[in-house]
């Protein structure tokens, strides 16, 4: 049963295995009948007004409008193109792995729906490489959905064709970056393209095309179902709706929880999560992922979580991703452990991004071994500054910020971190000890 | 064609800066004098990339800073590119990219003239608070036999491989691990060999990609810089010659968009060190050993004298005026009619009246802007390297459509929409063939392909070789005619582009080096073309040879009639560059200078002069060509008043009347065409049908039958349904990029020496049971060649290929003027 803080709409019958076959789905959850009517009843514009309507913000990390996206798609006869990004990849973030895994047509009805919508013939779901049982999963439910009508040529006999092709990256986080994404999907290197042009102008094989996440396109059945004042009737005025937030770090119960937005992060966190584990407290979290501004406990925990909140307190919602990190985390070692993360992930092509994240690294690792002087903080501060805005996509900043933010809000723990490194050890690192340690002992 | 675009008034830094709507910011910020430092931004390589984010610059009303690469301007744009926000990010870019950067300056070729270092100069923070170890790589490696690379120094700006997938296509260059692990290398660490490859040194702005030709040779405090022309090639690229202590140390482009767009290939960008090699005339030689110039001089001439009348002259590679002079030596001087500057057959005077007129002529740079592109006859990539690039960008830019018809495959081949093979020799069946197809739009005639790429276009250029008019007296009226059909004369942008064979082709033939024609097309006393120059020398009628930058035993057809003729010459004159099998069959050898060391000017074959300057001392006991030939002129009574290179240019334009006006100041740094020159009008009437008797300088059977000789009964079609085990097989050639001195005494370059390779189709490899790489006889009447089998598949059955002018296997000894083919047999086979 769900706990009562919970409101299921995109993860209801989420327990029951038979949610995954175009059956189930049927049964269970009134399938592919949205479809049905939106493809037989509705016209484009109609969709289109109930999307932008509804207000849904997209749950990729930016938050911006979906309806208003689709909408910026050119009309006339030309290829036009919708792509799913599932190439989810940031740390703390597994609620779309959760929602493919669980109700794979329900992502597949949204995407037909949203097709409608942005009038595009060919759709793609590009998946993470390392989603290999979900990629299998969407790979059944999409030969399912082709065999019922539901995808192919004249769907449903509307004279409409729609063909789904489920892509599987081969494990780079910045193919989860819009444009990378279209770039690899075309068989090129994974990089980032030059905006303007926007994919919605100019993407996929240079035709517009509508990119949404996972979750996103998932809301869409449950929309034009119901209608846009039914989903605002959930959430906040500027974040409607309900939203799939993954919980992690130092809790009792990590997972993925169902919430109206705007509900108490305290009870998110300490509620439905569980708390931190007994005799331990709250130190910082990231509200929306690895890239969100960390917040303090003080900060943070009594915030509606709302994307607007999350803004005004100087961080973001991004994802939805909660990663908790309790009084035994040393920062320093979190800051390094974030910043070696998307040095690892920067795709070289933007100098602020690939300099930035591998000095930064250089220089938390000096701090984390005692090798570093305060002055060396002000440094670490000010490339963070330095890579904000300047890059050619979000990746740079993704570390800039909450590096930034915790060198800012912990500049004690740094200072003592220089100190004394061993006080700063990070529980985390000793658990992971080096391969030939453990080829040793076992 | 695009609409003539929109002025807009933008405002940078408080300046208010004229520029064209759509124009990017950081172009149109450098009219109002505003320099905005970039790495990545290189509007030759196609879109901007924004990937060094150097040009950063603020524009009211948006929040965010800009990369002024990709920014288009718009009317009323407010930018500052000095604020405290932006010299933030300036500083900050500079510095990031210094982090992995070695500045190793002192040590480092770029030093000097390092946009890098200039940037850090001028934009950067001016102090490092970088003290991490930087990121290492085995350095210098061989990128390439001629570019080293430093992957240290680079600062992964995307230039050089941008060039190779994206300019030259051959895709080699790639960008291998990420982030700040990304290195620029090639798949497998092979060496990066494509025929443009040394453009990636010209435009890295860091000392990353080095030519190994010039490593530690000079510093850019040494050396000079002196624009010229390259005439390796009849694409006539302007360069800059990097010269030391007089000496030629390296070749840079030096941009013009009329001609090259800012590229070089390898051939003129490596193909200097020639000038020294020890095969260079350094002196003149009469037979017998070395002599001052006045004996030298007084040999010819005596010799020349000797002959009477029956002397010819043929031209290879020289300037307007070495040309001009040299006809006037020998009509006025020797009073003989016979000069030529082609090495086989060509159209006659009134054809290339025809030819010349600017209404039909097209541009280089119509390229860029043509709806669709003909490639007839030739091969851009080793006619004329730079226009493969020219027709791939308007592919990849412009969306011309491409259509080919060749005897051989082509570079070009995989941006076609229509390709056309015809069996050699068949030209002029397919261009009779296509202006019908044009005409009557016949969809089943086998060029309709063709004619539908070229039919509905707007601006139609055709890129046609000069040697398809070696078939045939009717083949380049049959180019006429289908230029009349397609009506490009009345077209904006459309018109003939001719690729010759020779590199100042058109020009010697406007400054009077034809035949059956004096300067400026005029008509003249008919001469004899080279062929038959050749015959008269074996028959007796003529004694007497001038050769001028010709080399006939290494790149004019027919090698054993070539041998006949010089061995039966009573007196050779030949001037070259350098020792060759023609020059040990001389009389006299004079030297000439390179394109380095002479002044002169030639025309492009587009109809612009360009000048080609002194850069480099000449060796040894060169003298002045101009010189040498007024002399030579004196001793023969002729006094042509012309001693140096402004009054022989002054004597060329006076008596070429359609280049009469144009001065020196006309023709700058960037030359200028003639039909665009004070006296374009006073181009000769083509004239009618030559008259009864005048000279035929081709066969002229052949005009009724055009391929008389041809072993297919459809010439336009190479492919015979099934041959017997013994079907001919047609002979085509063609002359390799590599081909000839350039790579043979290019130290550098000898990597690249092509060995005679016989390129057969699956088919007849099966049927023959050849095997790829053997070496196998391929024979036509009494001579024979080695080559290596090559089974190529878009090679058409029944036709092999052979290359011209490699050392070894020269498929002119098999060429005789006509159609020819060939057997195939292994060694052991034919010892049986």
């Amino acid at each position: 049963m769900p706990h009562p803080l919970e409101k299921r709409v995109l993860l209801e019958h989420a327990e029951d295995p038979a949610l995954r076959t175009l059956d189930g789905y049927r049964r269970l959850a009134g399938g592919y009948a949205t479809m049905e009517r939106a493809y037989r009843e509705m016209e484009q514009d109609e969709v289109l007004k109930e999307l932008e309507d509804s207000g849904l913000r997209g749950r990729g990390g930016a938050g911006f409008a979906m309806g208003k996206k689709a909408s910026f798609l050119p009309r006339g006869d030309m290829a036009k193109y919708l792509c799913c990004n599932a190439d989810e990849s940031e740390p703390g973030a597994f609620k779309d792995r959760e929602l493919m895994q669980r109700n794979p047509h329900q992502l597949i009805e949204g995407i037909a729906i949203a097709a409608l919508a942005a009038d595009a013939g060919h759709a793609f779901i590009f998946i993470r490489g390392e989603y290999a049982e979900q990629a299998d999963i969407l790979d059944a439910a999409v030969a399912e959905a082709y065999e019922a009508g539901y995808l192919g040529k004249d769907v449903l006999g509307c004279r409409r064709d729609l063909e789904l092709v489920v892509h599987r990256g081969a494990g780079a986080y910045i193919c989860g970056e819009e444009t990378a994404l279209l770039d690899a999907l075309e068989g090129k290197r994974g990089n980032p393209r030059l905006k303007p042009p926007f994919p919605a102008v100019q993407g996929l094989y240079g035709g517009p095309t509508l990119i949404n996440n996972v979750e996103t396109l998932s809301n869409v059945p449950h929309i034009v179902r119901h209608g846009a004042e039914w989903f605002r009737g959930f959430g906040t005025e500027q974040s409607p709706g309900t939203k799939v937030v993954s919980v992690s770090g130092g809790v009792r119960r990590p997972g993925n929880y169902e919430v109206e937005l705007g509900i108490p992060t305290r009870e998110l966190i300490c509620e439905l999560a569980g708390g931190p584990e007994p005799g331990h407290e709250i130190k910082a979290f990231f509200p929306g992922g690895s890239s969100s501004p960390v917040l303090t406990a003080e900060e943070g925990l009594d915030l509606p979580y709302s994307f607007e909140a999350m803004a005004e307190a100087g961080s973001m919602l991004g994802s939805g991703s909660i990663i908790v990190a309790d009084d035994r985390v040393s920062i320093p070692h979190l800051a390094l452990r974030t910043a070696r993360f998307y040095h690892h992930e920067s795709c070289g092509k933007c100098a602020p991004c690939r300099e930035g994240t591998n000095w930064t690294v250089k220089m938390l690792e000096r701090m984390v071994r005692g090798e570093a002087t305060p002055l060396d903080l002000d440094i670490v501060s000010s490339v963070q500054q330095n890579i904000i805005g300047h890059c050619l996509c979000v990746l740079g900043d993704s570390m800039a910020m909450p590096v930034g933010a915790m060198v800012r809000k912990f500049r004690e723990e740094f200072e003592a971190a220089m100190e004394n490194p061993e006080l700063a050890l990070d529980p985390h690192a000793v658990v992971q000890a080096p391969p030939e340690t453990l080829g040793a002992s076992a | 064609m695009s609409p003539a675009r929109r002025e807009v008034t933008i405002t940078i830094d408080g300046r208010e800066v004229t520029a064209v709507e759509g124009e990017m910011l950081h172009d149109a910020a450098r009219k109002g004098d505003v320099e905005i430092p970039v790495f990545c931004y290189e509007p030759k390589l196609g879109d901007p990339v924004g990937a060094c984010r150097m040009c950063l610059v603020e524009i009211e009303g948006i929040p965010k800073l800009q990369t002024s690469c990709s920014t288009p301007v718009r009317e009323g744009m407010v930018v500052h590119t000095r604020t405290e926000q932006v010299r933030h990010a300036q500083n900050a870019v500079v510095e990031f990219l210094l982090v992995n950067h070695p500045l190793d300056c002192p040590v480092c070729d770029k030093g000097g003239e390092c946009p890098l270092q200039d940037i850090s100069y001028g934009w950067g923070p001016g102090k490092s608070r970088v003290i991490d170890e930087k990121r290492h790589f085995e350095k210098p490696i061989e990128l390439s036999p001629l570019v080293a690379i430093d992957r240290e120094r680079c600062i992964l700006c995307y230039r050089c491989v941008r060039f190779s997938q994206e300019v030259s296509e051959d895709a080699q260059l790639q960008l291998l691990e990420r982030g700040d692990r990304t290195y620029v290398g090639t798949f497998d660490d092979r060496p990066y060999v494509a025929p443009f490859h040394g453009n990636i040194t010209d435009i890295c702005p860091v000392g990353a990609l080095t030519n190994y030709t010039y490593r530690f040779r000079a510093r850019p405090w040494d050396i000079e810089h002196a624009g010229s022309v390259c005439t390796l090639c009849p694409s006539q690229c302007n360069v800059s010659f990097t010269v030391r202590d007089e000496k030629v140390k390296r070749v840079i482009t030096r941009d013009n968009a009329e001609v090259d767009d800012g590229w070089l290939c390898d051939r003129g960008r490596y193909g200097f060190e020639m000038f020294d090699a020890p095969e260079r005339v350094t002196g003149p030689r009469p037979k017998g050993g070395a002599a001052s110039w006045e004996q030298a001089l007084d040999a010819a001439a005596e010799g020349l004298r000797r002959a009477g009348g029956k002397v010819a002259a043929i031209v290879g590679d020289a300037s307007n005026e070495e040309g001009f002079l040299l006809q006037r030596l020998v009509r006025e001087a020797l009073s003989s009619p016979h000069v030529d500057s082609r090495p086989s057959r060509g159209p006659r005077r009134e054809v290339l009246a025809r030819l010349a007129e600017p209404a039909i002529s097209a541009r280089v740079r119509d390229i860029d802007t043509a709806d669709a592109i003909l490639v007839l006859g030739t091969d851009p990539l080793h006619s004329s390297p730079i226009l493969d690039l020219r027709v791939r960008k308007a592919i990849r830019r412009s969306g011309a459509r491409l259509a080919v018809a060749t005897e051989r495959p082509t570079a070009l081949d995989g941006g076609t929409e229509a390709v056309f093979r015809y069996a050699p020799g068949g030209a002029t069946a397919f261009l009779m063939g296509l202006a019908g197809a044009l005409r009557d739009g016949n969809e089943e005639a086998p060029e309709a392909g063709v004619a539908d790429v070229l039919r509905e276009a707007e601006s139609v250029v055709v890129l046609w070789g000069e040697r398809i008019g070696r078939e045939d007296v009717a083949t380049v009226k049959a180019l006429l005619d289908v230029a009349a059909t397609l009506g490009l004369a009345g077209k904006d942008g459309s018109g003939l582009l001719e690729i010759p064979d020779t590199t100042n082709a058109r020009g010697l033939r406007e400054a009077g080096c034809l035949p059956d024609a004096g300067p400026g097309l005029a008509e003249t006393a008919a001469g004899m073309a080279t062929e038959e120059i050749r015959e008269a020398l074996i028959g007796g009628e003529l004694s007497g040879l001038i050769l001028f930058g010709a080399d006939p035993l290494r790149d004019f057809p027919d090698t054993p009639a070539w041998e006949e003729a010089l061995t039966a010459a009573d007196f050779v004159v030949s001037f070259s560059m350098h020792e060759n099998a023609t020059t040990a069959k001389a009389d006299v050898v004079l030297p000439l200078e390179t394109h380095a060391e002479k002044d002169g000017t030639v025309t492009h074959p587009d109809g612009r002069l360009q000048r080609v300057r002194p850069s480099a001392s000449r060796p040894g006991d060169i003298r002045s060509n101009i010189a040498v030939l007024s002399e030579l002129a004196s001793k023969l009574g002729l006094d042509t008043g012309i001693d140096s290179q402004p009054t022989a240019f002054a004597a060329l334009t006076e008596a070429v009347p359609f280049y009469n006006g144009i001065s020196d100041a006309d023709i700058g740094g960037r030359g200028i065409r003639w039909q665009d020159g004070p006296s374009a009008a006073n181009l000769p009437e083509p004239g009618g049908a030559p008259a009864a008797g005048s000279p035929d300088t081709q066969r002229d059977s052949a005009s009724a039958d055009p391929v008389a000789g041809a072993p297919h009964a459809d010439p336009r079609r190479a492919a015979s349904a099934d041959p017997g085990p013994d079907a001919p097989l047609t002979l085509g050639t063609y002359r390799d990029l590599w081909a000839g001195p350039i790579t043979e005494l290019n130290p550098p370059l000898k990597f690249l020496t092509p060995r005679q390779r016989v390129e057969v189709s699956p088919a007849d490899a099966e049927r023959l049971g050849l095997q790829i790489g053997e070496i196998v006889r391929v024979s036509q009447g009494g001579s024979t060649v080695e080559a290596q089998v090559q089974i190529k598949e878009r090679v058409p059955a029944g036709v092999v290929f052979l290359a011209e002018g490699v050392a070894d296997g020269n498929a002119n000894a098999l060429l005789n003027g006509g159609p020819v083919t060939v057997t195939i047999e292994r060694p052991s086979e034919a010892r049986a």
